[in-house]
């Protein structure tokens, strides 16, 4: 009996095991390289979907536009759908899951942190913020 | 039979007058508040009169068309592209997180295609319209404003348009240049 749990424990633990290698090949070689610069940036501790979850949904109230904001004003609670820019335009899906040109391009990626990040919090996003916001999104496939 | 062809003659010299009219009455008005009459022919840049320059400018494009609608440069004046660019790290509360050279070519591509040196009638109505002020949103150029009093501010928040500022939801044409009030289309939701 006990032998049995610690084999399901085992197969349970390969299988997650697995899934986090295939998240993280899901990265092309060129995101993979900027995960790597993140983690050497951010003292190397191990990024977290679950944090990257709630950057993703984390409200907070903008001081010039006076209104509460978060990653999901534009991009829905729901990033495998499109979203809506403050003016209505439409945004093509975030999540990796239905659109395969997110996190494909480091420049981009850089690019888009820099922007929503000091439109939503008004700063710029921590090396460790971007890794597990990555790492949340990479998990949604 | 004959007294039908006199009511159908009567009919359509009402309705002829009636069109007349209405573009006379159009005619008076813009001279009202622009002067008389302009015509703004500077050089063949447009495919056909009221058109605005097709936007062609890579970096333009790809820059901003992400987050608005592709504005035709000659909707601004050379001083308020100046303005908005200057100020791109804190563009109405974002960070437009331009490079230096991507900044200076589509800085370039605006004031070099601005309203006044846009050929389109609508550049030249533009500029008369905002004096000498320098607008930083079409969405506050009054003769833009003007242009759009008959609709219902609700009529904006539908669905597929979602604001006053997403042009070619209405304006069919408006990726050729085409904002004519003949191709307006403006979606029921």
């Amino acid at each position: 009996m006990r032998q049995k749990i610690y084999f399901v424990l085992a197969l349970a633990f390969v299988v997650l095991l697995l899934s986090n290698i295939a998240d993280a090949g899901n990265l092309n070689a060129p995101m993979q390289s900027l995960m790597s610069k993140y983690l050497k940036d951010s003292g190397g501790k191990a990024f977290s979907a679950d944090d990257g979850k709630k950057l993703y949904f984390l409200k907070r109230m903008h001081s010039k536009k006076k209104e509460e904001i978060s990653c999901t004003s534009c991009h829905m609670d729901d990033p495998a759908k499109a979203g809506r820019t403050p003016v209505g335009k439409p945004i093509d899906p975030l999540s990796p899951a239905t659109n395969k040109e997110r996190f494909a391009d480091p420049e981009k990626v850089e690019k888009w942190f820099k922007r929503n990040c000091t439109g939503v919090f008004e700063r710029e996003c921590t090396p460790k913020e971007k890794g597990d916001f990555i790492t949340f999104m990479m998990s949604l496939q | 039979m004959k007294i039908e062809k006199t009511f159908l003659a009567i009919g359509i010299l009402i309705l002829s007058l009636m069109i007349n009219t209405s573009v006379f009455a159009d005619k008076d008005e813009e001279g009202e508040r622009h002067g008389r009459h302009e015509k703004h022919e500077k050089g063949g840049r447009h495919e056909g009169e009221g058109r605005a320059i097709v936007v062609e400018n890579a970096a333009y494009k790809s820059e901003c068309s992400s987050c608005h609608f592709l504005y035709p440069p000659e909707f601004l004046p050379k001083r308020s592209w100046e303005a908005l660019m200057k100020g791109s790290d804190k563009h109405f509360g974002e960070n437009l997180a331009l490079d230096d050279k991507t900044g200076k070519e589509i800085l370039s591509y605006l004031t070099g295609n601005s309203a006044e040196r846009g050929s389109s009638e609508w550049a030249g109505k533009i500029l008369k319209s905002i004096g000498s002020s320098a607008p930083l949103r079409i969405t506050e150029v009054p003769y833009i404003l003007k242009e759009h009093r008959k609709i219902k501010p609700d009529v904006f928040k539908r669905k597929s348009i979602g604001s006053f500022s997403n042009c070619g939801s209405c304006h069919t044409g408006a990726a050729q240049g085409d904002y004519e009030e003949d191709s307006v289309s403006i979606p029921k939701e």
